[in-house]
């Protein structure tokens, strides 16, 4: 790997880090328990656009290790379930962008769809409780919306970058 | 916004599977009057909800109070940072259960549509 494409990728990680924390600042999960918009999958979605698909697993699964640590979640039932999400969208968003009849909006909507498909699938698992599939219809559709969302963040941001380097 | 066909049958088909995932749960909501109460994975408890009456469990934080009224079930008093659970109010439904997860503690009316008559 060409140093220039580590340190790029070390500040996507590091982005993807601060937004993540961030974002848990957010009181969202109001709205239903387990919401969350995802502007950390931002930093996943433009490695993959930028550099394909290892990248992505690189900066995705170093920002859930990292995050989780800064946290102090590490290897905690909030770990476990953010990894199984990011685990499941990372593989969505891996087909999705190897079809490529997809934009940017299309995997991040796949992407956005898996990770709560995912953390149900952990949480039911974990907890032997079923009741958490119910959220799974209306997870659905409010995944649709973030994923249109941070698409379209991605795209802003992949405008800006164009012919630029760090 | 510059959607591919493929954008959009993809959010079109999660659209339809949302929608579709839905439908059962409104059809399935038997009478039931039994309620658990677990307590980390265990029950503690099994209310009988044609009688008006309350209970207490031990959760993880200190006591959990719980009241039975006119079939339904609601968590009165607990100790945990946004009372979620007890905001909740009554319930009576067993696919809504109360969870007060700081006390790790679940109240669920289990959905007993074979146990509707019982001989002794």
């Amino acid at each position: 790997m060409k140093v220039q494409k580590t340190v790029e990728l070390a500040f996507l990680m590091g982005a993807g880090i601060v937004l993540q924390i961030t974002e848990s600042f957010l009181p969202v999960s109001w709205i239903l328990p387990g919401f969350k918009i995802g502007f950390a999958n931002i930093t996943g979605l433009f490695a993959l656009q930028m550099y394909g698909i290892s990248a992505m697993w690189l900066v995705n699964l170093g920002r859930v290790f990292l995050a989780c640590l800064c946290q102090g979640t590490l290897f905690s039932v909030t770990f476990w379930i953010s990894l199984a999400g990011a685990l499941l969208s990372m593989a969505g968003m891996s087909i999705a962008y190897r079809m490529k009849c997809f934009s940017v909006f299309g995997v991040s909507v796949v992407g956005a769809s898996m990770h709560s498909v995912g953390q149900v699938l952990m949480v039911t698992w974990i907890y032997q409780q079923y009741f958490m599939q119910l959220f799974l219809p209306v997870l659905l559709a409010l995944s649709i919306v973030s994923g249109l969302c941070t698409g379209g963040l991605t795209q802003l941001l992949m405008k800006r970058w164009k012919g630029r380097n760090v | 916004m510059s959607l591919t066909k493929a954008d959009k049958m993809v959010i079109v088909a999660l659209m339809i599977l949302a929608l579709g995932l839905l439908i059962p749960l409104f059809n399935n909501a038997p009478q039931s009057n039994l309620a658990k109460v677990y307590v980390k994975d265990s029950e503690v408890l099994s209310i009988d909800l044609s009688q008006d009456s309350s209970y207490t469990v031990e959760g993880t934080n200190g006591e959990v109070k719980i009241e039975v009224k006119d079939h339904q079930i609601r968590v009165t008093q607990e100790n945990s940072p946004h009372h979620l659970c007890s905001k909740q109010g009554f319930v009576s439904d067993p696919n809504t259960p109360i969870v007060c997860l700081p006390n790790e503690t679940v109240v669920r009316i289990e959905g007993g549509a074979q146990q509707d008559t019982m001989i002794q």
